[in-house]
């Protein structure tokens, strides 16, 4: 496939990842849900399941309004809703990892009123990176492979679960290629096209991603890069359900250069060591890769990283995406602001949305009027 | 019945042992406050973190979470909400987290806010956005914050978790012996923990009053009372409070005192109170001769099962099963505990806009517990202390829809 076509599929792929999922099954394969970036995707691949991400649609709910109140994130409702709905049966089950209140709950709401072969659970500690939380994380990975393992009646080789690793770090490392590309040889792949390579990864094998990311990057031509004068901006937030946000700030004028999003750069960042026992270096990684807010490692690690990041990518503003009623996000934003404006004099706009109620018409207009202040236009 | 004798009869109802408590809190918030800037050691905590340790050292617990209760009730924390709305804080945040974030600022609030603390303990065994909250104090105050991580139990608790919390309860005392210099003397610690167990023992038993028809208190007045339970637990004051509450309890039902003039039917309550609705919710539910006997807010503070000979390892145990870190089939058991332990004809749920932990999940509750116990549930739309969201006309008819249906009778309007 030469570079266009891969990103054509992908993009398809995210605009409305459904269809295609549905029909994963009639390829034999065995599509799980997962909901979050800390989810040891690992373990659902060695044990022969493809996992799928579920990152919410937009529509209108018909379902989780009986279960979930108004004042919950969309990514709950809209996905509790699909399940409900029965757009999801072609679903083994689906995975769920403790981060926010929200995700707790929705994990109780989904078992009791959906009828999915297998519903996973995993608890995590809140305090990462920190030695005292490390052999609870160890002995929950432990359990939840022991969980997946009796729900299939066979044991997760050792050697399976490695070969799976190798993959998935493999994924990480062409992942992180591609985003350094774009530091480092600028314009030779917009962001929107980037975004959406990595995005569409969450919706087929990994091995089938890899091979994708292995031949865009071939493709890619760095001869060619020469800065595409496009005003570089960062997006920091959960997930982009669709392609909108980064589409219109491309369509805008601007480009996005680097993200700290949990379903972009936070998902592919630090790597599981391969040369520990499997179940320790799953959980390490995750204890040691950067934070959601969710998560804590100390007061300063989220700050620091994303100054980092803008630093090291040039990013002249940062805007960011979140969900209405997300807490730990929203939680975090004043203090994120102020750093970006006092340190690096980065200005930076919140946009908030609902997947039921989606407007790109208005996160157009606020959009245009924050890149004009940045251009100066 | 008589002007006078009216009068009478709401003076022979009203709690006596509320004057204590009164004094009791005001003593302790002066004391707090007057410790601002001396070498006394103040930490700010969440209601259901670990206060154990810091009595046992005695450092000053300061609870945020109960200013933002008074702050509510006394219809000021919307003001201090919107100072933290204008620092970016989300409307849809958490109001007391907002109305502290606030008041932290400003010093607002019929206190003049809350004495400077030194250092932050904060648990996530009520929710995930406590850490989220305390995190931003610890960068306003620039003071450090320990972290009591209590992993969401689903089913039994799990020797890992226990564990885990066990690490935790020995860092704490770590911490504080760092930060206090001074060094863990576990025979006063188990001192501490003794009053503690003994003073959440006879909050159970006080509460457990309620069981008997007519009620000798609302979950109301329970909401009060349970300030000290919150804030001292640990202290001999708090235990003596509490002992001379259960006796006044005790000889109310002696005498067949109810707290309202008339008890037609018991309900079962569900969330945080609507702090700055508390005294309209009193009149209407005294008008329609309903008394909330129980509630799954002021239980929270009964401990159980604990073995003296090791204080650490059965507290951090207690800390980690608290009643929002267990999954909906818990809670359904323990309010059809409750149901069925309180006689109760109904429950009525606070949906609680900025408080997630406790809310989502209700309308499976609802359903779950009117199936398990066959009496019916109402859920109503509020904030426990962002009024901006709460619709009284609506909310008022709904409770009296609810009221009269309950045994298909109409009660008096
Ligand atoms: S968007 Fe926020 S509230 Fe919703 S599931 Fe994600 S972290 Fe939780
Ligand atoms: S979110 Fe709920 S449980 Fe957490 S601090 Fe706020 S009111 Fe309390």
């Amino acid at each position: 496939m030469d570079v266009q076509a891969i990103i054509d599929e992908c993009m398809q792929l995210w605009r409305d990842p459904y269809p295609h999922l549905a029909k994963l099954r009639d390829e034999g394969e065995k599509p799980m849900a997962v909901f979050c970036s800390y989810t040891p995707e690992e373990i659902l691949h060695a044990a022969g399941f493809t996992p799928v991400r579920l990152m919410g649609s937009v529509r209108t709910l018909t379902h989780a309004d009986a279960h979930l109140q108004a004042y919950c994130c969309s990514l709950a409702r809209t996905d509790l809703d699909m399940a409900l709905a029965g757009d999801l049966d072609f679903l083994e089950g689906a995975v769920f990892v403790q981060t926010c209140d929200t995700m707790m709950r929705l994990s109780d709401i989904w078992r009791r009123n959906t009828d999915f072969p297998f519903h996973g659970d995993l608890v995590l500690p809140i305090r990462m990176g920190e030695e005292v939380s490390l052999p609870f994380l160890v002995e929950e990975v432990h359990r939840f492979r022991r969980s997946v393992e009796e729900f299939t009646g066979e044991e997760i080789g050792d050697g399976a679960l490695v070969e799976s690793i190798h993959i998935y770090n493999r994924n990480r490392r062409l992942a992180d290629r591609l985003y350094k590309l774009r530091t480092t040889y600028p314009g030779v792949i917009d962001g929107l096209s980037a975004t959406a390579v990595i995005t569409a990864g969450f919706w087929m094998r990994r091995e089938k991603h890899n091979e994708m990311l292995q031949e865009l990057l071939e493709g890619l031509d760095t001869g060619k890069s020469r800065g595409n004068g496009k005003t570089p901006l960062l997006v920091s937030g959960s997930t982009c359900t669709t392609p909108d946000i980064i589409e219109l700030i491309a369509e805008l004028g601007a480009d996005v250069v680097d993200d700290d999003l949990c379903s972009g750069h936070r998902y592919f960042d630090n790597y599981v060591d391969e040369a520990d026992s499997s179940q320790e270096a799953l959980a390490r990684r995750m204890w040691g890769r950067i934070n959601c807010p969710a998560k804590h490692q100390c007061i300063e690690d989220r700050i620091e990283h994303l100054l980092r990041q803008v630093r090291d990518s040039g990013a002249k503003g940062v805007v960011f995406f979140l969900q209405s009623f997300c807490e730990p996000h929203l939680f975090d934003v004043p203090y994120l602001r102020e750093r970006l404006q006092d340190e690096l004099e980065v200005p930076s706009l919140v946009l908030e949305t609902e997947l039921q109620s989606f407007s790109r018409g208005q996160l157009r207009t606020r959009l245009q009027a924050f890149i004009e202040t940045i251009t100066g236009v | 019945m008589s002007e006078g004798n009216g009068k009478a009869d709401k003076e022979r109802r009203k709690i006596k042992s509320a004057d204590a408590m009164r004094d009791m809190m005001v003593k302790y918030y002066t004391e707090a406050k007057g410790a601002e800037g001396t070498d006394r050691h103040i930490a700010w905590i969440t209601s259901g973190a670990p206060v154990e340790p810091l009595i046992a050292f005695n450092v000053i617990p300061v609870y945020p979470e109960n200013h933002g209760a008074m702050c509510g009730a006394s219809h000021m924390n919307v003001e201090l909400c919107e100072v933290a709305e204008g620092r970016g804080f989300s409307r849809d945040l958490c109001s007391y987290a907002r109305g502290d974030i606030g008041s932290a600022i400003t010093k607002g609030g019929p206190i003049g806010g809350l004495p400077r603390p030194t250092f932050l303990v904060v648990c996530n065994n009520i929710c995930n956005t406590v850490f989220k909250w305390y995190e931003e104090l610890a960068r306003f105050f620039d003071v450090p914050l320990f972290i009591y991580d209590t992993p969401f139990v689903r089913g039994d608790l799990q020797q890992h978790i226990a564990d885990y919390s066990l690490r935790q309860m020995e860092e704490y005392v770590a911490f504080l012996e760092k930060i206090t210099g001074k060094p863990y003397d576990e025979p006063h610690f188990t001192d501490v923990a003794a009053k503690s167990l003994f003073a959440s023992a006879l909050w159970k038993d006080v509460l457990a009053c309620n069981k008997h028809k007519p009620a000798p208190m609302t979950c109301f007045d329970a909401f009060i009372m349970m300030a000290p339970i919150v804030t001292l637990r640990g202290t001999q004051e708090v235990v003596d409070f509490y002992q001379g509450l259960l006796d006044e309890m005790k000889q109310r039902i002696k005498e067949g005192i109810g707290i309202l003039p008339s008890e037609k039917y018991r309900l079962l309550w569900d969330n945080i109170p609507v702090w700055y609705e508390m005294r309209n919710l009193g009149k209407l539910f005294m008008e329609l001769e309903t008394c909330l006997v129980a509630d799954t807010y002021t239980s929270a503070w009964t401990f159980e099962g604990v073995d003296a000979e090791k204080p650490l390892e059965s507290m951090s145990r207690i800390y980690t099963e608290v009643y929002l870190n267990i999954n909906l089939e818990r809670m359904a058991d323990k309010i059809e505990s409750l149901a069925t332990r309180y006689s109760v004809d109904g429950m009525i749920m606070h949906s609680n806009r900025s408080c997630k932990p406790y809310s989502l999940g209700q309308y499976d509750l609802a359903k779950e517990f009117t199936r398990r116990t066959g009496k019916p549930a109402l859920i109503i739309e509020a904030d426990h202390t962002d009024s901006r969201w709460y619709d009284r006309a609506q909310v008022e008819t709904r409770i009296r829809d609810f009221v009269e249906n309950l045994l298909g009778e109409t009660v008096p309007a």
